[in-house]
């Protein structure tokens, strides 16, 4: 899906530049950008640039730290390597914020809050509540990411060998007419799709059960892999193979060697790579703050998403 | 085995933060009919990559609804969705 109408999207594209006052993107006469929020005192600070060079600061209220940078508009842009740069520097950010504050509850790129400095304060401390005891419940908790890719394919000879369905197929084909043989023939490249399915689907289940047991949470993602923002980038090794699953945990940082345990376990498994990252802020395990306004409205909306925070 | 955190697999994560991380519903974040507004360039530029149904944001609804939300806005026709983020002034950069 994209935008099918090129001059439309020329049109949106351009509307947010100054020489279009009918243009579409909201402009903010003050605003702050969220990165994260942290567990800070009132004399904490942070030092650090920010998405598109600004510098960042920490606005603090009853403990609570938002790291932040003034803006007056939306980042936005097609260009691929720009958003790359902007999110980069929100990650690093948001980074430096954790090593120095400890776990961070951390936004969506681009989520900015009208006003200034005083109406960060003044929405702290009306969140106060929730921000507080979500930042409680992730104290030392991290989002490690899990991807476990069959890189060398087990051969159809041993799955024939390893099936006994497989085994009296090929028997039969093997004593078979070319006729009779090619239809069995048939019968057999189904079935072992069959095999090599469910014992994808097996490998996937056990992992994602045994994980289960050592970490907060654990979420399926989507097999297909993320190349969107990859191009640059060495993806990691991870081609060439089928993925098997994702999945993305919330654990503490205690049982990061557990979790790395069994991923040991799997990656023994013949053919099969595990690529193990982490530890990030828990995007995926961030809660929704001041949720309660418009739950109706939004039923549609954020919360199907999908691969987010509900699996 | 340890997780690895480098450039390489920082690409991992650069598009959960275009889908995930703490959503905030209130009258003091900027949006479009209620909706978190990523900038539409960016929109675009990510949905025409062949990796849509990786970007939750970008499925269809979501930009219908913020078409739609824009075109109410565009012509001028106000509902009480797009009422509540009144505060948002769209028109050519005056400050900086």
């Amino acid at each position: 899906m994209s935008f099918d109408d090129p001059s439309e999207s020329t049109h949106i594209a351009d509307g947010s530049s100054a020489e279009h006052p009918d243009g579409e993107t909201p402009e903010i006469d003050e605003g702050r950008y969220l990165y994260c929020l942290v567990c800070a005192d009132e004399d904490a600070d942070l030092e650090q640039v920010g998405v598109d060079g600004e510098p960042v600061s920490l606005v603090t209220a009853d403990g609570i730290g938002a790291v932040v940078h003034p803006t007056n508009e939306l980042y936005d842009s097609a260009d691929i390597a720009e958003i790359r740069r902007w999110l980069v520097r929100h990650q690093t950010v948001v980074d430096a914020a954790a090593d120095r504050f400890g776990t961070p509850i951390p936004f969506q790129f681009d989520t900015i809050l009208r006003g200034d400095d005083d109406r960060v304060r003044e929405w702290l401390r009306t969140e106060h509540g929730t921000i507080s005891s979500a930042l409680e419940s992730l104290t030392d908790h991290w989002e490690y990411r899990i991807e476990v890719v069959d890189v060398d394919p087990i051969s159809d000879e041993r799955l024939i060998e390893q099936d006994d369905r497989l085994g009296k197929l090929q028997a039969r084909i093997d004593d078979s007419e070319d006729g009779t043989a090619f239809l069995l023939e048939k019968k057999r490249d189904h079935r072992l799709e069959e095999v090599r399915v469910a014992r994808r689907e097996q490998i996937a289940a056990d992992l994602e059960a045994r994980l289960a047991e050592l970490v907060r949470e654990v979420h399926t993602l989507e097999r297909s892999p993320t190349v969107g923002l990859a191009d640059d980038v060495t993806d990691g090794g991870a081609d060439g193979g089928e993925t098997y699953c994702r999945l993305t945990v919330l654990a503490h940082a205690d049982d990061e060697g557990a979790v790395g345990s069994v991923l040991d376990q799997v990656a023994a498994t013949d053919g099969l790579e595990v690529r193990f990252t982490g530890p990030w802020p828990p995007y995926t395990f961030a809660p929704e703050l001041g949720g309660d306004r418009s739950s109706e409205e939004s039923s549609g909306g954020v919360d199907d998403q999908p691969g987010g925070r509900v699996p | 085995m340890r997780p690895r955190k480098d450039d390489e697999v920082l690409v991992d994560v650069l598009d959960v933060l275009l889908r995930d991380g703490a959503i905030v519903r209130a009258d003091v974040i900027v949006s479009v009919a209620d909706i978190p507004l990523i900038g539409i360039k960016l929109t675009a530029a990510i949905a025409g990559m062949e990796t849509m149904t990786e970007y939750g944001l970008f499925e269809e609804w979501d930009l219908e609804r913020r078409r739609s939300a824009i075109t109410r806005r565009q012509y001028g026709r106000r509902d009480p969705e797009v009422d509540r983020s009144e505060a948002i002034s769209v028109g050519s950069h005056s400050s900086n």
